[in-house]
């Protein structure tokens, strides 16, 4: 039992998708390093901590694992509630667990916060002979709908460090830039209390006035 | 008001001494002839801080892995062994009181008659069966226990005939026009989650335990489309293929299938009639079990509730599991079976109602170490806990608690909670 370890972010992120891609596998083979062939499928939720370094800061990042069944949406939906980021992960050998993915999405747009940053996990990257999916096709899907895209193998551990890696890393920026805005945002006393916090693809825009 | 539950659940948290003779008293009512060896047993489930001591996580780990590598067959014998004979130390201190117990096993006895009288005493059955059924008798006492075999010997076996026969009537006219025209998305989930239903036993890796497994799931299912397949419900059959599988021999296997197939059909059913609305959509009957089970541990131990809920721990985020699964991932399948021999003796809705004095008690149980833990702590600890590493007797300590807790709190929503004069 590790006390009170320090952190400076603490950052809750959601594992989403269909039953049977390895959401629980990729959460054991980014928390303990663990993969397990006889596990069992997840039943609600399950709860799993890891923290990373980015920029010399400690980043906790607190995840939950979801049960991947339509019936536990109502139970698993409730957790997406304070998320910042979500792992939506299917199985690039099964394509209606890709197909799904848009049913995902639309869980998260009707659940979670507007600005959640969502990475795309094409996992079971090991199996090549069985491949279904092919990765151009998810990286556009990806790219079309500002996801994040990644394939990863729990198994061979391919790439899991790197998806977690990437989106906390990517949350991390969101946040520090949104802690500059506002703190600028406070230097002017009559300006207005609403603080928009950017989207991914906000700071590389303009914020040009119109007309 | 507060206050005063409070200090009433210190009260008992601080005077143990207190706790067998509540329970011994109640066991004391229902057991007359087997009241001796009840009170025996209820003492020695109550010696807590030996037992647990005792407990060397090594040892038990161990043990686990050994049991995985028995078969069937032989983790049901142990099973027995375990039941009937002692310890040493424990033979040494009971020796004194019951110097029979090593030739007779008074037990097997009471049991062997009760399930031969022409008409099995229902209430007898349920007094002997509270503190677990032999092995040798435990697939007639479920079957009956259950309601699905009758209670007259003469009726019992034609009717299990009956319904096995109405069990293969039903699967084959569902799965009469191959798999190709099943529901698939039910079928889909159900093939899924049967390879990883209860994946460390050999048991369940075998192929012709898995098709089976699929066919009886898919059928419950089918009919009961108000909840349909949920998952969880996987762990649920395995004690039923368990137990009806000890009553062969292992090679007997392909034979024997259809029967312990059709028995563990009826048997769920049974089951999940009790506890259906814990599966229908938004599962109102688990909400309502977690709404329960956090009022009774308030109640019992409001320092451990105000803990939880100060760091932030629902009981939905680890009980969750333990109300849709019956605590079947929470111990080993061989206590599960001996858990649910107490649900299924339970009068009233051992699985609905009981269960949530279980649950509680098993929370209460770690309330120290849960204390010094935060939220990460607290939930990586109950969503792995110690009872995976417990045998029979650390089941039936459990199951004891939960009697005191369900004898002191059930049906008396204000027990303590009014102001006294």
């Amino acid at each position: 039992m590790s006390g009170n370890d320090e952190y400076d972010y603490l950052f809750k992120i959601v594992l989403i998708g269909d039953s049977g891609v390895g959401k629980s596998n990729l959460l054991s083979r980014f928390t303990r390093n663990e993969f397990n062939l006889e596990s069992k499928s997840t039943i609600g939720v399950e709860f799993a901590t890891r923290s990373i370094q980015v920029d010399a800061k400690t980043i906790k990042a607190q995840i939950w694992d979801t049960a991947g069944q339509e019936r536990y949406r109502a139970i698993t939906s409730a957790y997406y509630r304070g998320a910042v980021g979500a792992l939506l992960v299917y199985d690039i050998a099964k394509h209606p667990t890709y197909e799904n993915v848009t049913r995902w999405l639309k869980e998260l747009r009707d659940h979670a916060d507007s600005n959640i940053v969502i990475m795309l996990v094409g996992n079971k990257s090991d199996l090549r002979h069985l491949r279904a999916v092919p990765t151009d096709e998810a990286k556009q899907f990806a790219a079309e709908n500002g996801l994040f895209f990644i394939e990863t193998s729990a198994l061979d551990s391919s790439n899991v460090e790197q998806s977690f890696q990437q989106i906390l890393t990517e949350i991390y920026r969101i946040v520090s830039n949104k802690a500059i805005e506002s703190s600028q945002d406070n230097v002017q006393p009559g300006s207005g209390a609403q603080i928009i916090v950017p989207s991914v693809d906000d700071h590389t825009k303009n914020a040009g006035g119109c007309c | 008001m507060s206050l005063n539950m409070r200090q009433s659940a210190g009260f008992w948290k601080r005077t143990p001494a207190h706790t067998p003779s509540v329970v011994a008293a109640s066991f004391g009512d229902d057991g007359s002839s087997s009241s001796g060896s009840m009170r025996d047993e209820a003492d020695s489930a109550f010696d807590i801080p030996r037992s647990l001591s005792t407990a060397m996580p090594a040892t038990a780990a161990a043990a686990a892995t050994e049991k995985t590598k028995k078969t069937l067959l032989e983790t049901q014998t142990a099973a027995a062994e375990q039941q009937t004979h002692s310890s040493p130390a424990d033979q040494a201190d009971r020796t004194e009181e019951q110097p029979s117990a090593a030739t007779a096993d008074p037990t097997e006895t009471k049991f062997a008659h009760v399930l031969s009288s022409a008409n099995t005493d229902l209430g007898q059955l349920r007094k002997l069966s509270w503190k677990g059924i032999p092995a040798s008798h435990r697939a007639t006492a479920w079957r009956i226990l259950m309601g699905y075999a009758p209670l007259s010997l003469a009726r019992r076996q034609p009717t299990l005939q009956r319904k096995r026969k109405e069990y293969m009537d039903l699967r084959d006219q569902t799965f009469s026009r191959g798999t190709s025209a099943l529901d698939a998305k039910l079928w889909h989930q159900i093939t899924i989650d049967v390879p990883r239903t209860a994946p460390d036993l050999p048991l369940f890796r075998n192929a012709l335990v898995q098709r089976s497994l699929e066919r009886l799931l898919y059928c419950w299912a089918a009919r009961h489309p108000a909840s349909g397949y949920v998952q969880g419900i996987n762990d649920l059959a395995t004690p039923f293929y368990h137990v009806f599988l000890a009553e062969h021999p292992r090679d007997a296997l392909d034979s024997v299938l259809d029967d312990v197939e059709a028995d563990g059909f009826w048997c769920l059913t049974r089951l999940l009639d009790s506890i259906h609305d814990n599966y229908t959509h938004a599962q109102p009957g688990i909400q309502r079990a977690l709404v329960k089970m956090r009022s009774l541990v308030a109640r019992i131990d409001g320092r451990l509730a105000d803990h939880l809920a100060g760091e932030g721990v629902e009981f939905l985020q680890f009980a969750f599991r333990w109300v849709n699964c019956l605590l079947v991932r929470e111990v080993t399948l061989d206590c599960c079976v001996r858990m649910w021999d107490t649900y299924l003796a339970e009068e009233d809705q051992g699985f609905a109602r009981f269960h949530i004095y279980v649950c509680a008690a098993l929370l209460l149980k770690w309330s120290k170490q849960l204390m010094l833990m935060d939220f990460a702590q607290i939930m990586v600890f109950l969503q792995r806990p110690p009872s995976l590493m417990w045998d029979h007797k650390d089941v039936e300590v459990l199951l004891a608690e939960a009697y005191m807790y369900k004898c002191l709190y059930d049906e008396s929503p204000s027990h303590y909670a009014g102001d006294r004069p």
